[in-house]
């Protein structure tokens, strides 16, 4: 696993965010560069004066983007140079409580959005930067705010921002219609196409209808949406609803991404009771994607190893897990498909890795 | 709770339902009852609901959904990036249905002159999308790979960038095996079926027919089956044998075949007049057609075959947004995201456009390549391609997929000015979808594989047509 925080050191009081010099440089957006150091810590010198940094035993930070916490003595990586799955985390305020979440809420909240825009200035060309949460639209204003300053500023970046679709209003369609948006991605989670089934997987009664609300509004605005939805037990058998109501309804989203659970946060302790393994049963999946193809709505498969896919399907299966929490099965060395492979994630129960069919 | 209109069509033993944004369903003859007496009960109601014929009002997700729905099956030209270019008129073949009267061999000014060159290649530069896709037609445009060779020479500088080489394959010179290697070069020819009929229509004599098979299969092995696209033109008068015309296809990999009936245009107008209309023989040979792609398809599942047109009808009947298909779409917008340069440097919104000015039946050229596109001329002939307001194409439940073609009114009837079901357009159509909504309610296994193939399903556990209750 590739650590995402590390232990450091700094003169400043407050805190602040830093760009480490690329190796070899590369000239342009240089805040802090090394000074001195050995393989196991270094110091840098930048804007914020000297701090020096614990370097990970397997990772390479040169060009990474911090954010130096001086008085909690560590440094998040928030964007690691180089790496296509770089996710920042605006809020752990939420007001769903889904029965699998990834990232238990919390109730406190810091508002880090004037550091996270600077972190985001100054990151490697081209990115798609992730936000998520909590819930990164119960702060509305700042994401907006942050998203449009960003994205002005850098015209080749690009947001993919998670979201439960609870908080778009009519009055943020001209807003949303700017242009700029064509470049900010929502990534809109959906479970079941009856409402009473959805609100109870979030915990949420007439979140289904509020969802739908933001919806109509984000179809207003022209907004780009990656409707995604957890197989859970709970909906499995309901996936062919789901994928017709999409096509008769929601025929507006660019797609729909069809994620297997990951076994951390909440789904961690009913994994037994939320985990549906395809592996026995992916027949309502296999009719969810011939639905979806059937009518044109592009769609894939998350979390989903392709040796665990029938050969037909494999095609949708994408290598979706990030990297710094993905990992494989020994024998999975042996696999030719490797490269195409989500993997699995790092807390995924270790006896399916062992179950593994290199292809 | 408000309900969108629908439109019925009969079937053989139910009826046809279809919304505005095509989304259908088939019911039987007494939920048609209930509907014209108001008297749907709750489940008529729900299912309306699920399938979005119902919505709350006229501001929700559901009414924007179908608003949305509605604009898919609405053809929004784009920018200009696909060109059909005619460098040459001449051709080295004599085929007695050849829509374009060809000229000679050795005629000396049906070329592209020195200045038309540089004409087209100055229109490439001033393109402004990423990608482009260019038609070579003819005559014979392999009698000129030299002005091939420069536009494409002009076209590096588009991120995506197709070339479709339409050659009758009789000769292949020299100059033309760079073209043809280049991965970005496809070819397109025909393929009559059996070689008995291929000469007959076309090749003339048994020299000329040995060198176009060895030249269609040279390209084959050197270069796969995917590189080419083959199509038969039948005479329903003299149709090739159905597993030969297959197997001349299937034989060398190629599995998409457009069976294209001889087209009212150029010579075919004189020479093959019963094409003006197409009869019972020809729709009776075409579903027999389909019918034996959907045995074999079944019988081996190794590769699937397909009838092209029909497979673009599926994808349009399940599907908006599919308007790129210039034959079918609606509005059909001339001069707009493609056109006709020819040989002659004259500019045409379809390559049937120019048949029919070569033919002499009128002149429907929209500018010259050197003065740029007459807008008043385009604007008269785009003011009515489109189905949307006509009285009989409202009333009709296959709208939403179907498309228009006033060139094809003109070359048939000389006026667009006719009710549309008497043109042979509306004819051929109505016929064609209610010849794919009876395959897609069959429900026998052979044809539903056989769909789903076409429609690029993975699995065969979902059926396609939906049916209520």
């Amino acid at each position: 696993m590739i650590p995402l925080m590390i232990d450091a050191d700094a003169d400043a009081d407050a805190p602040f965010v830093a760009r480490l010099a690329s190796d070899p440089p590369d000239g342009s957006l240089l805040t802090a560069r090394r000074v001195t150091g050995d393989s196991r810590s270094a110091i840098y010198s930048g804007d914020a004066g000297l701090f020096e940094l614990a370097l990970p035993m397997d990772g390479n930070i040169a060009g990474d983007v911090l954010l130096v916490h001086p008085q909690r003595r560590r440094a998040e990586r928030l964007l690691r140079h180089g790496s296509a799955h770089n996710t920042l985390l605006v809020t752990e305020r939420c007001d769903q409580l889904c029965v699998m979440c990834s990232q238990p809420p919390k109730k406190t909240h810091e508002d880090r959005f004037a550091l996270l825009t600077e972190a985001c200035l100054l990151a490697d060309p081209g990115q798609v930067i992730g936000i998520t949460g909590g819930e990164p639209t119960l702060f509305k204003a700042q994401l907006l705010g942050m998203i449009e300053t960003v994205l002005t500023a850098r015209p080749d970046l690009r947001f993919h921002v998670l979201s439960n679709g609870q908080h778009f209003a009519a009055t943020d369609i001209d807003r949303l219609r700017s242009p700029l948006y064509q470049r900010v991605e929502w990534g809109i989670p959906l479970y079941a196409a009856a409402a009473a089934l959805h609100d109870r997987i979030v915990a949420k009664e007439g979140a289904f209808a509020r969802l739908e609300d933001s919806l109509a509004h984000l179809l207003m605005a022209g907004a780009n949406i990656e409707l995604r939805t957890v197989v859970l037990s709970h909906n499995v058998d309901v996936l062919p609803n789901l994928a017709r109501h999409v096509a008769a309804r929601l025929g507006f989203i660019g797609v729909w991404s069809i994620m297997q659970l990951e076994n951390i946060g909440f789904a961690r302790n009913r994994w037994q009771e939320l985990y549906h393994d395809h592996r026995h049963q992916f027949d309502p999946i296999a009719a969810a994607l011939d639905i979806a193809t059937l009518h044109g709505i592009g769609s894939r498969l998350f979390n989903f190893p392709l040796c665990t896919v029938p050969p037909a399907y494999r095609q949708f299966a994408t290598a979706s897990i990030s990297d710094w929490k993905r990992r494989f099965g020994e024998a999975c060395d042996a696999c030719s498909a490797k490269a195409d492979c989500s993997g699995f994630f790092e807390w995924h129960p270790a006896a399916n890795l062992m179950e593994v069919i290199p292809l | 709770m408000m309900r969108l209109p629908l439109r019925s069509r009969a079937m053989d033993d139910a009826f046809l339902l279809v919304g505005d944004s095509g989304r259908f369903f088939a019911a039987d003859e007494a939920f048609i009852d209930r509907l014209l007496d108001d008297g749907l009960d709750v489940d008529d109601i729900a299912f309306l609901r699920r399938q979005s014929h119902m919505c709350e009002g006229t501001s929700g997700l559901g009414w924007l959904s179908h608003a949305h729905g509605l604009t898919q099956r609405w053809t929004r030209a784009g920018p200009l990036d696909y060109l059909i270019l005619v460098p040459t008129l001449r051709c080295n073949l004599t085929c007695s249905y050849c829509q374009v009267s060809r000229a000679a061999l050795d005629s000396q000014a049906h070329d592209w002159t020195d200045q038309t060159l540089a004409h087209v290649l100055a229109l490439l530069d001033r393109l402004e999308t990423p990608s482009v896709k260019i038609e070579f037609q003819g005559g014979e445009p392999l009698l000129r790979p030299d002005l091939i060779a420069a536009v494409i020479a002009r076209c590096e500088r588009f991120a995506e960038r197709s070339f479709v080489i339409c050659t009758n394959l009789s000769h292949l010179p020299d100059a033309a095996w760079p073209l043809l290697e280049r991965d970005d070069v496809w070819i397109s020819t025909s393929l009559d079926g059996d070689l008995a009929t291929h000469q007959a229509n076309r090749t003339a004599n048994a020299d000329a027919t040995n060198a176009f098979v060895r030249n269609l299969d040279t390209l084959i092995d050197r270069f796969g089956a995917g590189k080419i696209s083959a199509l038969p033109t039948i005479d329903p008068a003299r149709p090739p044998d159905i597993d030969a015309l297959i197997d001349a296809y299937a034989g060398r990999g190629l599995t998409s075949i457009f069976l294209r009936q001889v087209n009212y245009h150029g010579f075919a107008r004189k020479r093959h007049a019963d094409s003006r209309t197409q009869g019972e023989a020809w729709r009776l040979y075409y579903e027999a057609f389909v019918r034996r792609l959907i045995e074999r398809n079944w019988a081996a599942r190794d590769r699937v075959l397909e009838e092209s047109y029909l497979t673009l009808l599926l994808k349009r009947i399940f599907r908006g947004g599919h308007n790129r298909h210039v034959d079918l779409r609606n509005p059909n917008p001339m001069g707009m995201d493609y056109l006709v340069v020819d040989h002659d440097g004259q500019l045409y919104p379809t390559d049937e456009a120019r048949m029919l000015s070569r033919s002499g039946v009128i002149d429907l050229a929209i500018g010259t390549i050197a003065d740029g596109i007459d807008t008043a001329r385009r604007d008269a002939l785009n003011a009515h391609a489109t189905n949307q307001y006509d009285p009989d194409c409202q009333r009709c439940a296959y709208q939403p997929y179907c498309g228009r073609d006033v060139v094809d009114d003109l070359a048939r009837y000389g006026t667009i000015d006719l009710p549309r079901h008497e043109t042979e357009f509306c004819r051929k159509h109505l016929h064609l979808f209610d010849f794919a909504f009876g395959l897609i309610y069959a429900n026998d296994a052979p044809t539903q594989y056989s769909l789903r193939r076409w429609l690029g399903l993975a699995g065969d556990g979902i059926e396609l047509g939906l049916r209520h209750p």
